[in-house]
């Protein structure tokens, strides 16, 4: 484990519920906080009498969906300075539209699952989602993050280790699987266009 | 359909690009799946099981109290730091305050004391 792993799990033994939510807090502004592994280590924490569990999950959530609104925040108004400079071309009216499409997926999914891109699809939908949608996807999504990972640690207790490099490893794996399926799928499609293309022109 | 041939060439190379990547992710990260998996199912589901190898250095005193039932005071005393001021303080700090120069010279003490605490713990007494 890091150092920055250390300092918070020490942080989190000694001064419990409101570090918590701090921490989740700062990770879902963008600040590198491995969160996940604090989430199974609170839950693990709990088990073991040093944390209580209810204000833990509690405090954790608002901190976690505080730090979202914030990040939305800045992709509001980050997003109409990007909009105005690059509103005109065809990528970024693509881009732009696709996400539209699935954001509330993207918002849900990216809380517990391919939690690596969470920050940017938070800017996106600051630029691009009312606000009251993106809350309530968030809190249901970050709600379903802390139970699940939490649970978790309290099942493993003391082994939350184990646990934790699981899934940090099976993150990964969905990240991995996330851009191949992603790659295949505009592979195929460029391939498509690429056949039309002759037919069109004749 | 000049301007368009460099923009579709890139689009083209984005996408190998995307690919690859996604092959060399994935593959890295199943190795290590599999591997933690395998680690889950050996350790299996025993939560209150508690091996003094698992002592980490983030860990204070106090945590370790109540994770080995082990009374505080105690591994204090045995590794001749005082208590007041110091429960909050993780192992490396204390390592760094206290066994200045000795790297890791607090893990085999801290150790040691839980090891000879433990069994009289674990009969019903407070105090080893």
């Amino acid at each position: 484990m890091s150092s920055i792993s250390d300092f918070f799990l020490t942080g989190l033994i000694s001064y419990g519920a409101p570090l918590f939510g701090l921490a989740l807090m700062l990770g879902a502004i963008g600040i590198p906080i491995p969160t996940s592994l604090l989430v199974i280590a609170a839950g693990a924490f709990s088990r073991q009498g040093m944390l209580n569990l209810v204000p833990a999950a509690g405090i954790g959530l608002l901190g976690a969906v505080t730090g979202d609104s914030i990040s939305f925040a800045m992709g509001r108004w980050g997003g109409n300075w990007v909009s105005r400079r690059f509103g005109g071309s065809s990528i970024w009216n693509n881009a732009q539209s696709t996400f539209n499409r699935s954001s509330r997926w993207s918002v849900f999914f990216t809380r517990f699952l391919l939690t690596a891109i969470a920050i940017p699809v938070n800017l996106m939908a600051g630029s691009s989602c009312q606000y009251r949608r993106f809350l309530v996807t968030v809190v249901a999504g970050e709600a379903i993050w802390i139970l699940v990972y939490g649970g978790l640690g309290y099942l493993f207790g003391s082994q939350w280790e184990v646990i934790s490099q699981f899934l940090s490893d099976f993150g990964g794996l969905a990240l991995g699987l996330a851009l191949l399926g992603g790659g295949i799928y505009y592979f195929m499609r460029r391939r498509m266009q690429k056949s039309m293309e002759p037919e069109l022109a004749s | 359909m000049n301007d368009t041939k460099p923009m579709t060439k890139k689009v083209d190379r984005w996408v190998m690009v995307l690919v690859i990547l996604g092959i060399a992710i994935t593959a890295f990260y199943s190795f290590r799946a599999v591997r933690s998996f395998a680690r889950v199912q050996l350790t299996g589901l025993k939560p209150g099981t508690t091996d003094v190898e698992a002592v980490r250095g983030w860990m204070t005193i106090p945590y370790l109290a109540q994770m080995y039932c082990v009374p505080a005071d105690y591994l204090f005393q045995k590794i001749n730091v005082p208590a007041a001021g110091n429960d909050k303080k993780s192992l490396y700090d204390l390592n760094r305050e206290y066994f200045s120069g000795q790297s890791g010279a607090i893990l085999p003490k801290i150790k040691d004391a839980i090891r000879s605490a433990q069994p009289a713990c674990q009969q019903g007494k407070t105090s080893p």
